[in-house]
Formats: C-alpha cells, sequence, structure tokens
C-alpha cells in the first residue's frame, strides 16, 4: 500500500481532538445535552390543562353545568372565574390564562325561549400551541351544549333516541392521524430539532477544525502530514470527526426510538440515513471552508445557515406554503433531506424505497464540497489569518 | 502633571466608567466582526425570518380523494371540501393502494375515503363515516386539514339537518336551527397566521443573541491579546475598577442598540404588517432592562470564549436553547421546574413573554411589571456575576502568562 500520510493525518488530528475542551464541549456535551433537552422538555407529548377563565354573567343551572363540563375537558384548565369581560381581559394580558368562555346573562332563560344566545370565547393566539387547545377545547364544550339543548327539545318533541343522533350530525369525519396518533409535540418535534442541532454543531466543529489550522499557521504543516494531498488531507481529519458523531448521533437515535419508544418504521434506514446525513454537513461546512477560508466567515456562514435551517427546512412551517426564492434554500441544506427521511421512513414508516431520492441527495453532498477543494488547498499552503 | 492629574481623575469610579464606555466604544466600531454581530444581525435577521413566515397561514395542502360512492352526494362532500383555502385537492384515486403510492411519495399529506355506501345512508337518515387519513410530521398542516374538516361537517350537519328536520315535520314546532350560537374571536394574532405569533417573540431572541455574541467575540479577542501581551490586554484599561469597566461597557452596549432596538420592536412590525398593538412608550420601556441585563448576561458567559472564534460553537446553539426555554414553542406552564427555572435565567424568556403582551395583546407596562421585575433582578444578579468574571479573567490571566518582562513593555 502506498503510504499517502493517511493515518499520521488521522494521528495528528486525534491529538488535536484531544488537546483542546472545545471538542468535547462541541462535538459531545452540547448534542447530547440538547437531545436530553428535547426529550425531556417536550417528555407529556401535549401541554394539556390550558390556564383559562369563565365569565359565567348567568349563574344558571345550565351555565353552571356548562362550567363544569369545561372543566372535565382535558384540554383546558379553569383555574379562574371572572367577574366580567374586562376581568377576563386583564388576565389575558398579564399572562395568567390563554382563553376564557363567556356565558351571557339570561343564557338558560333565552334557550328556553328560543331566542338563540350566544356563547363566545376568547383564544389567545400569541402563543400558538396553548392558544389553539384553548380553541379546540371551547369549540368542543359550545358545540356539544348547543347539540345537547337540541337533543333534550327533539326527544321531547316526540323522536327516539337513537334516531336524534344521526339527524343531528349526519356526517361524522373520522381523523386518522398517521404515525402520530396521539398528536405528540415530542414525537415529531424532538427528531426534527435533534437533527437540525446535529447539523448545526457538525457545521460548526467541522469549520473550527480546519479554520484553526489556517488561524494558528499550521495548515501547511497538516497538507505536509497527508504528502501535501487535499483529500487525503481532508478525510483524515473529518475522519475521527466522523466517527465521534457516528457515536452521538447513533445515542440520540437510540434515545428517542429505543429509551423513549417513539414510533420509528425502520431503524437500521434511519441509522443509514442519519450516518449520510453527518457526512453530508461535513461536506456542507467543508464547502463553505472552500468558499471562505477565513475562520469569521466561514463561522458566520455556518451559523446564519445553521440557525435558519430549523426554519426553512420546514419543521413548523410547511416548505410548500413558503415564497419560492425562499422555499429553494430549503433544498440546499442536508437537514431538509434527513427530516423527510425521517417522515417516510420513520414516522410513517414507509418503505425505504419511498425515500430513496433523499438519500442520494445526502450522498450528493461530498461530492460538490470535493469540487472547490482547490481553492481550500491554496489557502492551506498560504494560510493568512483576517480576524 | 497631567499625568498626576489624570491620575487622580481616575480615582473617581464614574470618571473609570466614562473611560470603560469611550474604550469599549471605539474597540465596537473598529471591529468588523463585532460590527457584523452588532449591526448587520439585528438588521437583516428579522427580515429574512419574517418573509419565511410571511405567508402566515396554510393554504392549500394536497390531499388525495378516494371515492368509492360515486354519488352526486360524494361529489357535493368532495366539491364542499376543495371550497375551503386550506385544502387541494390533488388527484382522483381508484382505491387506497394508489392514493397511499402519493401519500408515501409526499405527494399528498391527506386521504379522504368516501365509503360506498355513503349516499345510502345519508338518504336512509343514518350516520355516514367518512375515514380521513392525515399525516402529522406537521402540526401546523394537519391543523389546517382538521379546521377544514370541522367546518365541512358542521356545514354538512346544518344542510342535511334542516332537510331531515322538514321530512320529519318536527320543524313545525318552531325549532328552526341551533338553539345556541357560538362565537369565536382569535386575540393577538386575530389572523392565526404563523409569522404574527412567532416574530414578536424572535425578535427579542434576536437582540439578546447578537449582543451576546458580540461581547463574547470582544471578549475572546481581548483574551488571545491577553496570552500574546503576559496577561495584559493593551487595549483595555486594566487600571480600571472591575466594577466600572463592566458597567462602562454595558452602557455602551445599550447606548449602542437603542437605534436598533427602535428599528427592531417598532419597525419591523410595521413593515411586515405583524400584530402591533402597544405603545412605543411602553415596550420601550420594557426593553431597557432587556438589554442591560443581556448586557450583564454577555460579560458573564464571556468566561466560556476564550478565543475570538469560540463564540460561534458555545453561543449558537444557545439560540434553539433559548427559543424552547422562553416558552414561545412549548408553554412554560407545561414545563418541568427544573427548566422553568432555567428558563427563569434567561434575560429573553421574561423579553419574549412581556414583549408579546405588549406588543399583540395591547398590555401596559404596569400588565407587564412581572417580566420587568424580573429582568431588574437579572441585570442586578448578571452585574455580580460579571463583575467576578471580569475581576477574575484579568487576575488569573497575569498569574498564568505574566508577569511582563521588562522588554515586552515597550510593546504596549
Amino acid at each position: 500500500m502506498i503510504d499517502v500520510g493517511f493515518w499520521q493525518t488521522v494521528r495528528r488530528e486525534i491529538g488535536r481532538i484531544c488537546s483542546r475542551k472545545m471538542y468535547l464541549g462541541g462535538m459531545i456535551v452540547v448534542p447530547v445535552f440538547m437531545a436530553l433537552f428535547f426529550v425531556s422538555l417536550l417528555n407529556e407529548g401535549l401541554p394539556l390543562k390550558v390556564p383559562t377563565a369563565v365569565v359565567d354573567l348567568d349563574h344558571s343551572t345550565m351555565s353552571r353545568s356548562i362550567t363544569r363540563s369545561l372543566g372535565a375537558t382535558e384540554l383546558i384548565d379553569v383555574s379562574r372565574h371572572c367577574e366580567s369581560y374586562d376581568d377576563a381581559m386583564d388576565d389575558i394580558r398579564t399572562g395568567d390564562i390563554f382563553g376564557f368562555f363567556v356565558i351571557p346573562d339570561n343564557f338558560e332563560r333565552d334557550v328556553l325561549a328560543g331566542k338563540t344566545p350566544t356563547l363566545e370565547y376568547y383564544n389567545n393566539l400569541t402563543y400558538f400551541v396553548p392558544g389553539t387547545l384553548t380553541f379546540k377545547g371551547f369549540k368542543t364544550v359550545a358545540v356539544t351544549t348547543s347539540g345537547s339543548v337540541v337533543r333534550t327539545l327533539l326527544v321531547s318533541a316526540g323522536m327516539s333516541d337513537t334516531s336524534v343522533g344521526p339527524l343531528l350530525q349526519p356526517v361524522v369525519i373520522q381523523d386518522h392521524p398517521i404515525g402520530n396518533p396521539w398528536l405528540s409535540y415530542a414525537i415529531y418535534l424532538s427528531p426534527t430539532f435533534i437533527f437540525a442541532v446535529l447539523g448545526l454543531m457538525i457545521y460548526l466543529m467541522t469549520v473550527f477544525s480546519i479554520t484553526i489550522e489556517i488561524k494558528q499557521g499550521t495548515s501547511a504543516q497538516w497538507l505536509a502530514s497527508a504528502h501535501d494531498h487535499i483529500t487525503v488531507a481532508v478525510t483524515a481529519k473529518l475522519l475521527p470527526h466522523f466517527v465521534v458523531w457516528s457515536v452521538v448521533s447513533q445515542f440520540c437515535l437510540a434515545l428517542m426510538f429505543c429509551y423513549n419508544h417513539f414510533p420509528c418504521g425502520d431503524l437500521w434506514a434511519m441509522s443509514l440515513a442519519i450516518e449520510l446525513f453527518i457526512i453530508a454537513s461535513m461536506a456542507f461546512a467543508l464547502f463553505i471552508t472552500c468558499v471562505l477560508p477565513n475562520p469569521r466567515l466561514a463561522f458566520t456562514c455556518c451559523a446564519l445557515i445553521g440557525i435558519l435551517s430549523f426554519s426553512f427546512a420546514g419543521i413548523s412551517f410547511p416548505v410548500q406554503n413558503m415564497y419560492g426564492p425562499i422555499a429553494i434554500f430549503s433544498y440546499l441544506v442536508p437537514v431538509r433531506y434527513m427530516m423527510l427521511i425521517y417522515f417516510t421512513v420513520g414516522l410513517d414508516a414507509f418503505p425505504v424505497y419511498y425515500a430513496r431520492m433523499y438519500y442520494v441527495a445526502l450522498i450528493i453532498f461530498p461530492f460538490v464540497a470535493a469540487t472547490l477543494l482547490w481553492r481550500l488547498r491554496r489557502a492551506c499552503l498560504k494560510p493568512v489569518y483576517v480576524p | 502633571m497631567s499625568k498626576t492629574t489624570d491620575k487622580n481623575r481616575r480615582h473617581n469610579w464614574f470618571v473609570q466608567l466614562g473611560l470603560a464606555f469611550r474604550r469599549e466604544w471605539t474597540m465596537i466600531l473598529d471591529d468588523v466582526g463585532v460590527m457584523l454581530f452588532f449591526i448587520a444581525l439585528p438588521l437583516v435577521y428579522p427580515v429574512v425570518y419574517t418573509l419565511i413566515y410571511n405567508p402566515e397561514i396554510v393554504t392549500k395542502m394536497p390531499i388525495a380523494v378516494v371515492d368509492n360512492s360515486c354519488t352526486p352526494s360524494s361529489r357535493t362532500l368532495v366539491r364542499s371540501l376543495e371550497a375551503s383555502p386550506s385544502v387541494a385537492i390533488y388527484d382522483y384515486c381508484t382505491d387506497m393502494g394508489e392514493a397511499k403510492d402519493l401519500f408515501a411519495s409526499q405527494k399528498v399529506f391527506g386521504i379522504l375515503e368516501i365509503p360506498s355506501d355513503y349516499e345510502k345512508k345519508i338518504v336512509r337518515g343514518e350516520q355516514a363515516t367518512v375515514p380521513f387519513y392525515a399525516e402529522v410530521s406537521l402540526l401546523l398542516r394537519y391543523r389546517a386539514y382538521l379546521s377544514a374538516l370541522t367546518d365541512l361537517q358542521l356545514k354538512l350537519a346544518s344542510d342535511i339537518t334542516m332537510t331531515r328536520l322538514q321530512a320529519t315535520g318536527v320543524s313545525a314546532l318552531g325549532i328552526s336551527g341551533l338553539p345556541v350560537n357560538t362565537a369565536n374571536t382569535f386575540l393577538g394574532d386575530p389572523g392565526q397566521g404563523f409569522a404574527s405569533f412567532v416574530m414578536p417573540g424572535i425578535v427579542i431572541l434576536i437582540l439578546q443573541q447578537s449582543m451576546v455574541l458580540g461581547i463574547c467575540f470582544i471578549s475572546g479577542t481581548s483574551r488571545e491579546r491577553r496570552r500574546r501581551f503576559y496577561g495584559t490586554d493593551p487595549m483595555m484599561l486594566d487600571d480600571l475598577s472591575a466594577s466600572a469597566i463592566v458597567w462602562g461597557k454595558a452602557l455602551c452596549y445599550v447606548i449602542f442598540y437603542i437605534p436598533l432596538t427602535i428599528y427592531v420592536v417598532r419597525y419591523i412590525p410595521e413593515i411586515f404588517g405583524l400584530p402591533h398593538q402597544g405603545d412605543p412608550v411602553d415596550y420601550l420601556l420594557f426593553i431597557f432592562p432587556l438589554l442591560l441585563s443581556t448586557a450583564m448576561f454577555g460579560q458573564t458567559v464571556q468566561y466560556l470564549c476564550k478565543e475570538r472564534e469560540s463564540a460561534f460553537p458555545i453561543i449558537v446553539f444557545t439560540s434553539v436553547l433559548f427559543l424552547f426555554l422562553s416558552g414561545l414553542t412549548w408553554p412554560r406552564y407545561a414545563m418541568n421546574d427544573f427548566w422553568t427555572w432555567m428558563g427563569n435565567l434567561v434575560p429573553a424568556t421574561w423579553g419574549v413573554e412581556g414583549f408579546i403582551r405588549i406588543n399583540s395583546n395591547g398590555a401596559t407596562l404596569a400588565e407587564s411589571a412581572r417580566p420587568y421585575i424580573a429582568m431588574w433582578i437579572l441585570t442586578g444578579i448578571y452585574f455580580l456575576t460579571a463583575w467576578w468574571v471580569t475581576a477574575t479573567i484579568r487576575r488569573r490571566s497575569i498569574r498564568r502568562y505574566g508577569p511582563l518582562p521588562d522588554d515586552a513593555q515597550t510593546i504596549s
């Protein structure tokens, strides 16, 4: 075998990694901490029992029964009973409640007299999740209240109890949430966020390990240890990183899918995907470093893209609805493909066949980065540090 | 002579504060990297973020329809569903297998399967059940489907129930429709838009994170100099008292940030038509302790940044952490005590909470008293830690890299 200085460069890099605490922090402590953070923070799946208030202006048997139904709903928690609309609005502004339900004056009397009173409910959407949950809880109670009144009226008018149900609700649309029937935030949010954090840290640590050579002026020595082959130098340098990232990523997968039992169709396909994702992310950072072989600029660029990836990868807002020129960016970052693989083979448990193109996309990244290595070589031979 | 008066003047704490302020100001202006954090980041980031989320709502999400009934009723059902802005029919499939194929290749995110006995059940006065299979990888999308389906269900109920009631003759009894109306109002974000919800919180985080990054950048650079100059930093005024340096720097950062803060909290919502209710006096007064506590917080975490560029790996990821701790995506009441307390220690948590209330719900400063006071308390706590950090870095560097040899004195 021809000696191209590969193992020599690998040994050199291992020495460098061990010599600085930064690598330990950035490659192990931060990713593991963030994985544990997401898993423990979103542990409950859904933030049930949203604090809300009831404004009962009627004080009748019917209004009290509505209050009780509200209290029995698992989505909301009637933590306050306000005397007026203004009181409730004050509580909204101070942030004590996320919504309130108003039972108007003379509600019971108007219902019995057929005057069609209105049940009003207010949801504070400045916090999306609790706002939506209060909406759902209030709506259910409002609709069932109105339904139960009609039922009583119809039954008293002589209709049979069994025929009233279909009459009031002729069509039931049953929704079946595939993959995540609990609608748990933990299941769909933590894996994607953990992947995005991994991506971000891989970018930053890769940039760090390469540009520090340029900064300290050791880049020529690095290149020399690989007998001046930039491809060998880069591969050998990033190999120990890859090993560490693999272990960390597999730990994250194990934490989510084995320890926490998040649904996952094909765990092997996910394991493979995350390995490719690591390579793609490293290649992405390498590409940026080749374009901008300056520590500060490469870092700024990677940090910017890494943080924005959380948004334009479509984790929270669907890419299909973004503006075209912005949606394009989502296809330029590896985390997008990782996320799609997770949704397809993990969450929805479809065969890997349907995710094949995403795997291919991840494989393309290193080849793109390789085309610009000549720029990095030039920068390494004459290292110039611009602070 | 001038040297001695200068030395006497330096005994005055406020003069020291002024000197530290002036030095920091020139340091910021001389460093392109810091200017990037302090100016470009708050200037550009809010715009980029809003552009990503600016479509606000989820519309035209594709679904596949498997119509096993093929009757006028089933076609009415599909037409009514398609009328909803959140749903678009991608394709009609002959069977579930075909629909599943589209679903798996992410062409559609929902399948409506109309059973073959749909019309029969409607005509017979029975209850028809229509299954809808939805993908829940994105709850925003699922929510859009669900609200479209619920509306459809209510519409069908009122249409079909009316005809049925008339057929049974019960309508003669005076039951014309539902006996109770329901009305709902969304507060703070009436359009249910995503940018309107997320941006007021994000801008506060951008202010905090950009400032902390900049501070760590300055500090990392200074510590590199300390290593080179035997524990002293020729650019820093090491003879000043540590508390004066901390306050001088903090005031410098806060004053530097005032124009940008006005741009971010006043004009960004206006430019993009986001909710913008509060009184400018209220939210600007509210933001002040946020900036001050952030300046102190930054001077505390600078302890971790030993090198200019290490600010990136150490600080950048915390944006995600702080975003979650602030309760914007996951409400704080649902967190366990540990994470609640971790969140309490971050200035932006309180900043986000109070600013959202003022900006979106139109609260006054008095109604946001709790977060406001909390930020002042954090200012106090982080001043003490920043003081310790500043003094410690100075002392330790001299101990580790000093003392200054005689020939090196000429460098400074």
